[in-house]
């Protein structure tokens, strides 16, 4: 039976007097994501707009243990607190590394790939706004092709490293992508991850408003696009089963792309060339592969 | 207790397994890898119920011994050189968060060029780091202080590195006493602290403001403060227990009525214990100290030993460029306006070049010819 709205538990783990911008994409997912770990959770979150959002001083908007890592140890970290609590005779508790796309694919990446060969009993999760959003919006390699950044005014030049495909490469037993604006999608996987033993990886698109320039409310509604554009395809790969959780309608790239500020000086050939690959990887239309 | 044959790496890894830590996380790096192979070994064995997080490098090593730690476990870690470097920004936060880890060190040069062999310039590295650091003079004393490591770590809420030198310590086999576990474990009773816990949610490292963030630091360096106390309280209880009297920040040896001292740390200690005596053969007031701690650096106790002291020689097994031995810039500090000591200061030793007593009496006797006071360093064996 699949998750209902009304299933959920009403507390709020994170949320309630965050600092985070009002449409903040980050905090959506985080508070969504504590719908599905529960009160019994250590999470660590390196430098990140989500950690500095999360608390100041002696004020938190955690109602969970959560620890402030530097910026590539998270994953680290995480494997240290598993082992201690099994020291202890711990159990049941939700160990989480929650990083941005630079705490989890870039700087981050050596502990994160560390963590997952080892298999520890632990979540990480990605939440990806595709570009350094904390230090003002430079490029990643979750940055797509042609978005500017506030160092790449003219458009990235490369490529979104797939993240995906290489935590899966790492052959550990739960990979999943989700949305913010596919809430019950998002919970159902993470709920997934923590029923597991060993390591799961959670990679989850969330906008930034600011950094894609989109209006503040349309945080959502982006995501949203990137899904049914097939941009952004939830999947999971339970056990070397991959499975698609949601058929995306197919709008046109170019509605999810152009309204975007970071996308504005982008070609009538280059937004073709992003339709094509989609169609290429879902199969449809004339491919030229 | 027994009587045996241990090496400076065995001598670390039973000082850890005696003091039952629960967490162990390194990253394999000559020439510390023996102790971590023998901690591996006691595990294995079942001598030792510890786990063992295999991190894929020295930076997430240090990382997951915190992340253990922050969980309240006595935890242990083992490096040198190019990996100590490699964890120093894990180790100035493990200081900031008052996390009392213990490492062992097994000092090596700095690459580059590229070595392998003994030096101090690793741990010099860490000066600032707000890490305790003891240095040990042989293997006895590797194992005592990594017991006591642990039980100062514990008082001041601070980390402290435990440093004995590459090879002519963790590769030299040397007498060792070990104590009884029914001994260690009433001087090292496991108080558990955890601030990460599901029961007493607390948020760890949000963001300080100018209002909070040095209000931390000062909190952070009376830890320091503390540690001059607790070294030598330490130090005395374990002399009590142990049998064996390390002193605490400072050891003296033939300092009665000494006009000269020679100033040191680490394995260049027991050579120097052969030179005084040598000299005091000859009717020389020669008298050696013996830096155990180095941080906190025990400024009063050094004023106090070396009142009346006319010549100070200073050996340091490093060098901090564009300013000279460490050790010996401390020393200056600690006796500048104080009195009218003569300081000499010499770099050696580095890179594993030789710090025998044949070397070391040279060094003496060219500090004794030094006519004119000098501020600077010198140095010898090139």
């Amino acid at each position: 039976m699949s998750l209902r709205i009304e299933d959920l538990p009403q507390a709020d783990l994170f949320g309630p007097g965050n600092a985070s911008c009002r449409g903040c994409g980050a905090a959506i997912a985080g508070r969504q994501a504590m719908k599905a770990l529960g009160s019994r959770t250590i999470v660590t979150i390196p430098a990140s707009c989500m950690a500095t959002l999360s608390g100041s001083n002696q004020k938190t908007a955690w109602q969970v243990p959560f620890y402030h890592t530097l910026f590539e140890i998270a994953p680290a970290v995480s494997s240290g607190i598993r082992a201690g609590l099994e020291a202890q005779g711990i159990k049941e508790v939700q160990v989480v590394s929650w990083a941005g796309d630079a705490g989890s694919a870039d700087i981050g990446f050596q502990s994160l790939s560390g963590a997952a060969e080892r298999n520890e009993d632990m979540i990480h999760v990605c939440y990806d706004n595709e570009m350094y959003m904390n230090t003002g919006g430079q490029m990643g390699s979750q940055t797509p092709l042609y978005a500017a950044t506030s160092n790449t005014t003219l458009g990235k030049p490369t490529k979104k490293k797939n993240m995906l495909a290489i935590m899966e490469a790492h052959g550990i037993g739960y990979v999943a992508s989700a949305s913010i604006a596919y809430p019950l999608d998002l919970i159902s996987k993470v709920r997934k991850a923590a029923a597991r033993e060993g390591f799961s990886y959670i990679h989850i698109l969330a906008p930034c408003y600011r950094g894609w320039n989109i209006p503040g409310d349309q945080t959502v509604e982006f995501a949203r696009r990137a899904v049914e554009c097939g941009l952004w395809e939830l999947f999971e790969v339970e056990d070397g089963k991959r499975t698609r959780n949601y058929e995306p309608s197919f709008i046109s790239v170019a509605d999810y792309l152009l309204p975007q500020g970071r996308f504005k000086h982008i070609t009538k050939e280059q937004v073709d060339s992003v339709q094509e690959s989609v169609n290429r990887h879902y199969g449809r239309g004339r491919s030229e592969g | 207790m027994s009587t045996t044959l241990l090496t400076g790496s065995e001598a670390a890894a039973l000082g850890a397994k005696l003091a039952k830590i629960e967490v162990l996380a390194y990253y394999p790096i000559t020439p510390a890898f023996p102790a971590m192979e023998r901690l591996n070994k006691f595990i294995e064995d079942g001598e030792l119920r510890a786990r063992f997080v295999r991190v894929e490098c020295d930076h997430s090593a240090l990382a997951a011994a915190l992340g253990a730690s922050l969980v309240g476990c006595r935890t242990f870690t083992v490096t040198n050189s190019q990996g100590l470097l490699y964890m120093t920004e894990v180790a100035y936060h493990v200081a900031g968060l008052r996390q009392p880890i213990v490492m062992a060190v097994a000092n090596r040069a700095l690459s580059a060029p590229h070595s392998r062999f003994p030096e101090q310039g690793d741990a010099i590295s860490q000066g600032a780091s707000g890490w305790i650091q003891l240095f040990c003079e042989n293997n006895q004393e590797v194992l005592d202080n990594t017991l006591q490591a642990f039980k100062i770590a514990e008082k001041c809420h601070l980390p402290v590195m435990v440093n004995y030198e590459g090879y002519i310590q963790s590769h030299t086999l040397e007498e060792v006493t070990i104590p009884e576990q029914e001994q260690v474990d009433p001087f090292l009773p496991l108080v558990r602290r955890a601030t990460l816990d599901v029961e007493n949610p607390q948020a760890v490292n949000t963001v300080a403001s100018p209002e909070f963030y040095q209000d931390y630091k000062y909190r952070q360096n009376e830890g320091m403060d503390l540690a001059l106390q607790v070294i030598d309280q330490v130090a005395a209880e374990y002399a009590q227990g142990f049998g064996r009297n390390w002193s605490g920040l400072i050891e003296t040896y033939r300092m009665d009525e000494a006009e000269q001292a020679i100033v040191a740390m680490g394995s260049m200690i027991s050579e120097a214990r052969v030179v005084v005596d040598a000299l005091r053969e000859q009717g020389k007031k020669v008298g050696l100290v013996k830096v155990r701690a180095w941080r906190p650096f025990p400024f009063q106790k050094l004023r106090d030993i070396l009142e009346g002291v006319s010549l100070v020689t200073v050996l340091d097994k490093n060098i901090v460029f564009g300013l000279g031995g460490a050790l010996a810039t401390e020393v200056k500090s600690a006796l500048y306006g104080f009195n009218e000591t003569r300081i000499n200061s010499y770099v050696l030793g580095l890179g594993g070049r030789d710090t025998r007593a044949e070397e070391l009496t040279q060094v003496l006797n060219l500090s004794e010819s030094m006519t004119e006071p000098q501020n600077t360093f010198e140095w010898f064996g090139m």
